[in-house]
């Protein structure tokens, strides 16, 4: 059984002007220990998803409107508020792009720390504040017993975070969700942040969720990627297989279009025209559509299932050996997905249907 | 390099050049740029505390039609570069030279002239754009503001301008909200546009866009030079995006310009170990390439630019000193900007022990190679009689997580 479930998750957003499709039917698997990378651009639903398995939607805009959330076994939709807030930080925990967010900027790291601790552990104060020292230490904080009484202003943007991953990890979660926490960091500061990240959860064996729309920072710290576009999961597959063979014209165009540090000087990029849809339109067809290169008739009219990219026997949702899926009617072929454009000779794409308007 | 000619040491007069002369001059050439902002206490009777060094004795020159990239980690100074050359401050020291004419202290209707071929792409176009101005009132305001055309010749201008940054000419009368972020940084460039710069200094220009749109942007920053021979300084802290578009980059650290090289070389054979670090930082999507990379972990925290740390500035991070078995000379003495026989410009005293470092070669996950690097003028060679271990053979030296 995996340890996390996700099972067509539908999140809606009920604002002032319309409803948001953030969420149109994902669904993942997790296994223990196991590392995700959730990749896609601004506004593809990376967060919603993950703040719809923790049940912290802001209310009332925002409602899961179908799925399930399965976390070992159990349905965490159906659980109530109490039996979630005993499952958050025990159980499952997050850290966020901006740790001011989730630090008090009114209290001491100390008491931040000791009172998270005493909330799901019997233990003294003092017990719990050498813990806190232990994990200061474990992150890499200098002095951590002064460090302790100072207040979140008081540390530098990567230490914050740092302090977020010792509160997060702090009672051995067994998933840890990880909202682009190093984007708002330099480089440098970025590198130390995912290398003590990647050191820890190894370590304890807690399973991650990284969310970035950096593809070179899940390239180097997950086993396996779901890419998602518009509220969809678009393609999923193992890390390696991935890269070497994109097979969703999303992902190509995302690797195209983006400069690696390894490229030869003034090799060009292949930019995606056209910008992202507006979710606040209900989904019709394949929500990539309008700026697919390789888009043929019925990608206008039908969303494609995820599908395995090869044929195979049986499908595989999580490990090392997970099956390479896409949702794609025309998927890019190998040497489609190196040159970045359909070859097929005299292939155009697609022009919209008069009768759809988006 | 400290620079110690003032200012006031009397413009350059642009008739004494010759022709060939001045095609062979640098379109911009900054010596010895230092740009402080004051540090105040006290709300009635404010008392001058301190400084912001945020640019500290930059110098560094950019020739016609050249992208130069300017890359460094957040509070570097890389803005602050940019501004104060297009004479937004009064710099504290040092020396602007734009296309022959000494501009370090020009104000007035001379400061207006020279700013005419000067622009400057903003990093937020949704920031950077007035909300209540169409796109066509935003990008007219420079023609207005320095009085070129009117009437239907200005209407014309723009519809021109929206046609040449990719928008539709008939957008011109609708608001920022009414475009999305890409669009809006193309309403930015066009205004840049508008009185046909020589200069135009792109400040993380791409940064706030998604990146799907990203490329969008490049290629057409790309395009406008080709097809208006213009001249950019592309600042920006994303390496990759910088090496892309750029044919020569400066690295900066802490107010000062440590590595200067052709874009080419900054991957293949970076030489300041500030370099080496930031680059083998940078995630490579790529996870055949990410396995064989290793990442020097640099510890601690940038230090403040109102104190630098002595000597280099780079010393209480730096992973060569201690590699070298910290010489006094990094904490006494202040590296210059010096030429190497492989035409970097370096300011480390000790450039030709990075030559050839795993660190070094680890940054492509490439095996090393290359001929070694010698000083272009003095000696090569490690004073102080440190001998340095540098054999990138036997078990890597991974580098370690904290100091
Ligand atoms: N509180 C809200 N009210 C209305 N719409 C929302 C709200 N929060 C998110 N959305 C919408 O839901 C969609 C998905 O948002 P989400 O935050 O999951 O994106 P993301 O992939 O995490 O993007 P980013 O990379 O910018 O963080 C977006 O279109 C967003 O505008
Ligand atoms: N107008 C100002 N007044 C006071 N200090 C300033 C001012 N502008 C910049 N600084 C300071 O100067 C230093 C350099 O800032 P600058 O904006 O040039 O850095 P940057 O390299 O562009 O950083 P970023 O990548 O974050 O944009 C920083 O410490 C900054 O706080
Ligand atoms: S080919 Fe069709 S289904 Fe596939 S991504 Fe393009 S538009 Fe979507
Ligand atoms: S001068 Fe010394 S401290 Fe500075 S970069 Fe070189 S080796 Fe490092
Ligand atoms: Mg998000
Ligand atoms: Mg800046």
């Amino acid at each position: 059984m995996a340890l996390l479930s996700v099972r067509d998750l539908v999140v809606r957003f009920r604002t002032h002007d319309g409803t948001v499709h953030a969420v149109n039917g994902v669904s993942f698997d997790l296994d223990a220990g196991e590392t995700l990378g959730l990749v896609g651009e601004s506004g593809c639903g990376k967060s919603v998803t993950n703040l719809a398995v923790m049940r912290l939607l802001p209310a009332p805009a925002g409602r899961i409107e179908g799925g399930q959330v399965l976390f070992e076994g159990e349905d965490l939709l159906r659980l109530d508020e109490a039996g979630m807030r005993a499952l958050r930080g025990k159980e499952i925990a997050m850290i966020f792009q901006d740790p001011m967010t989730s630090l008090n900027p009114v209290l001491t790291i100390q008491e931040q720390m000791v009172e998270t601790i005493k909330a799901h552990k019997k233990v003294t104060n003092k017990q719990a504040r050498a813990q806190a020292v232990d994990l200061l230490t474990m992150v890499g904080m200098s002095e951590p017993d002064r460090r302790l009484r100072d207040y979140p202003h008081q540390f530098s943007g990567g230490m914050r975070q740092r302090v977020m991953i010792a509160m997060a990890l702090a009672l051995q979660p067994k998933l840890l969700i990880a909202d682009e926490p190093t984007t708002a960091l330099d480089v440098t500061i970025q590198a130390q942040v995912l290398e003590l990240l990647s050191r820890l959860t190894s370590e304890h064996k807690t399973a991650v969720i990284l969310i970035t729309h950096d593809l070179g920072v899940v390239a180097g710290l997950t086993r396996r990627i779901n890419v998602m576009y518009a509220g969809f999961v678009v393609e999923s597959a193992n890390t390696a297989d991935l890269f070497a063979g994109p097979a969703h014209p999303y992902t190509v165009g995302l690797l195209h279009s983006m400069p690696r540090l390894d490229a030869q000087p003034g090799e060009p990029l292949i930019p995606i025209e056209g910008t992202p849809p507006d979710l606040r339109h209900a989904p019709v067809g394949c929500p990539f559509a309008p700026r697919c290169a390789w888009r043929v008739e019925s990608c206008w009219r039908e969303m494609p299932p995820l599908e395995p990219v090869r044929e195979t026997a049986e499908v595989q949702t999580t490990g090392p050996l997970a099956t390479h899926r896409s949702a794609c009617w025309n998927r890019p072929t190998a040497e489609e997905a190196i040159a970045g454009r359909p070859l097929r000779v005299d292939f155009v794409p697609a022009p919209e249907p008069v009768e759809v308007s988006r | 390099m400290t620079f110690s000619a003032t200012p006031e040491a009397g413009p350059v007069n642009p008739q004494a050049t010759t022709p060939a002369e001045a095609a062979n001059r640098p379109l911009m050439q900054i010596d010895g740029l230092k740009m402080y902002f004051e540090i105040t206490s006290g709300i009635l009777m404010s008392r001058h505390v301190g400084d912001v060094r945020a640019v500290d004795g930059v110098s560094l020159s950019i020739r016609k039609g050249e992208t130069v990239g300017l890359v460094g980690e957040s509070g570097c100074g890389k803005s602050t570069v940019g501004r104060t050359i297009l004479r937004l401050y009064r710099p504290t020291a040092g020396r602007i030279v734009f296309d022959g004419q000494d501009i370090t202290r020009v104000e007035g209707s001379s400061l207006r002239a020279v700013r005419r071929r000067m622009q400057m792409i903003f990093q937020d176009p949704y920031a950077s754009l007035n909300p209540r101005m169409t796109a066509a009132g935003i990008i007219s305001e420079p023609l207005e503001i320095h009085g070129v055309s009117s009437g239907r010749e200005r209407r014309d201008r723009v519809r021109d301008l929206l046609a040449t940054v990719g928008l539709d000419p008939d957008y011109g009368d609708r608001y920022p909200h009414e475009f999305s972020g890409g669009q809006r940084q193309r309403i930015g460039v066009a205004r840049a546009l508008a009185l046909h710069p020589d200069l135009i200094v792109a400040d993380e220009p791409i940064s706030a866009l998604d990146v799907s749109i990203q490329a969008q942007i490049i290629n057409l920053l790309e395009h406008l030079q080709d097809e208006f021979g213009l001249t950019y300084l592309f600042i920006a802290h994303d390496l990759s995006v910088v090496r892309h578009i750029s044919d020569r980059i400066a690295v900066m650290y802490l107010g000062k310009i440590v590595e200067v090289t052709g874009s080419r070389d900054l991957y293949e054979r970076p030489l300041h170990p500030y370099s080496v670090a930031l680059l083998s930082a940078v995630p490579i999507p790529d996870p055949a390439v990410e396995t064989r990379r290793r990442r020097i972990i640099l510890t601690g925290d940038v230090p403040s630019p109102s104190n630098p740390p002595s000597g280099c500035r780079f010393h209480t991070r730096c992973w060569l000193r201690e590699r070298l078995g910290n010489p006094e000379r990094c904490v006494e003495e202040e590296p210059v900007l010096r030429e190497m026989a492989t035409g970097h410009q370096v300011a480390c005293h000790f450039a030709e022990e990075v030559d050839g470092t795993a660190e070094q070669v680890q940054v492509t996950g490439r095996p090393g190679r290359g001929a070694p690097v010698g000083s272009a003028g003095a000696a090569a060679g490690v004073a102080g009689g440190v001998v340095a271990p540098t054999a990138p053979e036997g078990p890597q030296p991974r580098p370690r997580p904290r100091g």
